[in-house]
C-alpha cells in the first residue's frame, strides 16, 4: 500500500496521527463526562471526532490508504501513550478507518467534496457501530436505545469528522503548510483564478 | 519470567485475542475468573506499583458502574423476565440485572488486560517489535517515532503560543463561543508547525540515505522465544478455563441467544 507514497507523505501523515492521537485521549476524558451525565448514547455524541484524522489525511494527501492509516496509526500512537488504552484499540482504529476508507474507495478516491467527506464519517460511525455491538454488548440493551445510539453516532460522523475536519483542513491550506500537498494545491489554484 | 520482557507483539496479540473470546459469551462468571487471573498476572510477573495501577483502574471502574445502569435503565425486555423492582418507567427484571453486570464486568475484564499491557510494555519496544514481528513498514514505523517525538516539541510550540498571544493582550476565553474561538487559533497554527517540521524530517531523512527498503538489518533486534508462546498459550486458555468454570456453574451463555 506504502510503495506509492513519498516519505514526505507518510511522515506527514504520521504527524497527523500524533497530534491526533493526543487529541482523540483527551476527548476520551469529555466522553466520560458526557457518559456520566447521559449513560451510554452520551459517548455517540462526540463519536465524529474519534474518526476525524481518517477525513483530513484523506482529504489533504488523497491516495488510496489514507484514510485507513492515519486512523490505524493514531490508535497505536494512543496505545503508545500508554493511557490504558490497550491494544485492542488498534483493531477499533482499524475498523474506524476501513469505514471511511470505503466510501473513498466507492468514489475511486477521486471524489473529495463536502458530501463525500460528511460520508466517509458515517462510513466510519456504521463501521464502529457493528464493532462495538459486537464487543460492547449492545445487544443487552433495548432495541430502541440502541437505534437512537446508532442515529446519534452517524450524525456525529457527518458533522465532527466530515465537516469539521473539512473545516480544518481548509484552514490549514491557507497558511501555505500544504502547498506541496493536492489540497494545498487546489487552494492555491482557487486564489489565483 | 517477567511481563517486562515478554514479546510485545505477542503480548499484545494475547490481549486482543483474549479480547475477542471474552466478547463471545455473555455471563457474569468468565469476565470475572478473567479478571482475578490477569490481575494476578500483572501483580506476580508485572512487578508494577499498585499506585499506578488503581490510578489507572479506577476510571474504568466508573465507566463500568454506568454500563450497569444504562443496561439496568434500558434493558432489553424479554418475555419471561422476572420483575424485581419497578417504578415509574423503570423496571429492573432479574435478567436485566445479570446481563448489567455482565456487560459491567466484561468492560473491567478488558480494561486490566489493557493496563497488563500498557504498564510492562515500553512505546519504542512495541513500535520495533510490530516492525520486526509484525511486517510494519520501515516508513510508517520510522514516521510515527519521529512523530512521537514531536509530541514535546509541540507542546513548547503551545506554550510560545499562549505568551504570544498573552503578549498582545488577547483575553482570556470565558464563555463557550470565546473558547471555541481559542481553539481555533492555536489549533491550525500548531498543525501547520507539525506539518512543516514533518516535511523537513522527511527530507532530512532522505538525505541521510533511508529509503524505507524493508529488507534492512536492525540495531535493536528484537525476538520471539519459547517463553513468549507459553505466556500466549497461558493466557488464552486462562480465558478459556474461565468459561469453562462458568460453565461448570451453570452461568455460561452466548452471545448469540441475545441476538
Amino acid at each position: 500500500m506504502l510503495a506509492k507514497w513519498k516519505l514526505r507523505e507518510v511522515i506527514v501523515l504520521s504527524v497527523l496521527a500524533v497530534v491526533f492521537a493526543v487529541v482523540y485521549l483527551l476527548f476520551v476524558q469529555l466522553g466520560n463526562v458526557l457518559f456520566g451525565l447521559f449513560g451510554l448514547i452520551g459517548y455517540d455524541i462526540i463519536f465524529g471526532i474519534w474518526f476525524i484524522v481518517s477525513i483530513i489525511a484523506a482529504y489533504i494527501i488523497r491516495k488510496p490508504g489514507a484514510a485507513f492509516l492515519s486512523e490505524t496509526v493514531a490508535a497505536t500512537v494512543e496505545v503508545m501513550l500508554g493511557n490504558a488504552v490497550g491494544p485492542q484499540l488498534i483493531l477499533s482504529g482499524m475498523i474506524q478507518g476501513l469505514g471511511a476508507e470505503a466510501v473513498f474507495a466507492a468514489t475511486k478516491w477521486k471524489n473529495y467534496s463536502t458530501w463525500v467527506l460528511m460520508a466517509a464519517g458515517m462510513g466510519s460511525s456504521v463501521f464502529s457501530f457493528a464493532w462495538g455491538f459486537y464487543v460492547s454488548g449492545f445487544a443487552a440493551l433495548s432495541p430502541g436505545y440502541v437505534t437512537a445510539m446508532f442515529f446519534v453516532r452517524l450524525v456525529s460522523g457527518a458533522l465532527l469528522a466530515g465537516l469539521l475536519g473539512k473545516y480544518l483542513s481548509e484552514g490549514l491550506a491557507r497558511t501555505g503548510a500544504l502547498n506541496s500537498f493536492p489540497l494545498g494545491k487546489e487552494h492555491k489554484r482557487n486564489v489565483t483564478v | 519470567m517477567s511481563l517486562h520482557e515478554v514479546n510485545p507483539s505477542v503480548k499484545a496479540f494475547a490481549v486482543v485475542i483474549s479480547i475477542l473470546i471474552l466478547s463471545v459469551f455473555f455471563d457474569p462468571i468468565t469476565p470475572l475468573v478473567t479478571i482475578l487471573w490477569v490481575v494476578t498476572v500483572t501483580f506476580i510477573f508485572g512487578r508494577v506499583s499498585f499506585k499506578k495501577w488503581l490510578l489507572l483502574f479506577a476510571p474504568f471502574l466508573f465507566i463500568a458502574i454506568i454500563y450497569v445502569w444504562s443496561t439496568m435503565l434500558f434493558p432489553r425486555l424479554q418475555a419471561g423476565d422476572s420483575v424485581i423492582w419497578e417504578w415509574g418507567f423503570l423496571t429492573l427484571t432479574a435478567e436485566g440485572f445479570q446481563r448489567g453486570v455482565s456487560l459491567g464486568l466484561r468492560v473491567l475484564s478488558f480494561a486490566t488486560l489493557s493496563i497488563m499491557f500498557t504498564l510492562t510494555t515500553k512505546p519504542t519496544d512495541f513500535l520495533l517489535s510490530l516492525m520486526q514481528q509484525c511486517k510494519l513498514p520501515p516508513k510508517l514505523a520510522y514516521g510515527i517515532m519521529a512523530g512521537y517525538r514531536f509530541l514535546p516539541l509541540i507542546k513548547e510550540e503551545f506554550q510560545t503560543l499562549q505568551n504570544a498571544h498573552r503578549v498582545r493582550g488577547v483575553a482570556r476565553a470565558r464563555t463557550i463561543p470565546e473558547k471555541v474561538q481559542q481553539l481555533k487559533r492555536y489549533v491550525i497554527p500548531l498543525l501547520a508547525g507539525a506539518i512543516r517540521k514533518a516535511e523537513r524530517t522527511a527530507l532530512a531523512m532522505e538525505s541521510k540515505g533511508f529509503t524505507g527498503e524493508k529488507n534492512r538489518i536492525f540495531y535493536r533486534e528484537i525476538t520471539v522465544s519459547r517463553i513468549d508462546w507459553l505466556f500466549f498459550i497461558l493466557m488464552i486458555s486462562a480465558v478459556i478455563l474461565s468459561a469453562f468454570i462458568s460453565w461448570k456453574l451453570g452461568y455460561l451463555q452466548y452471545y448469540n441467544r441475545e441476538l
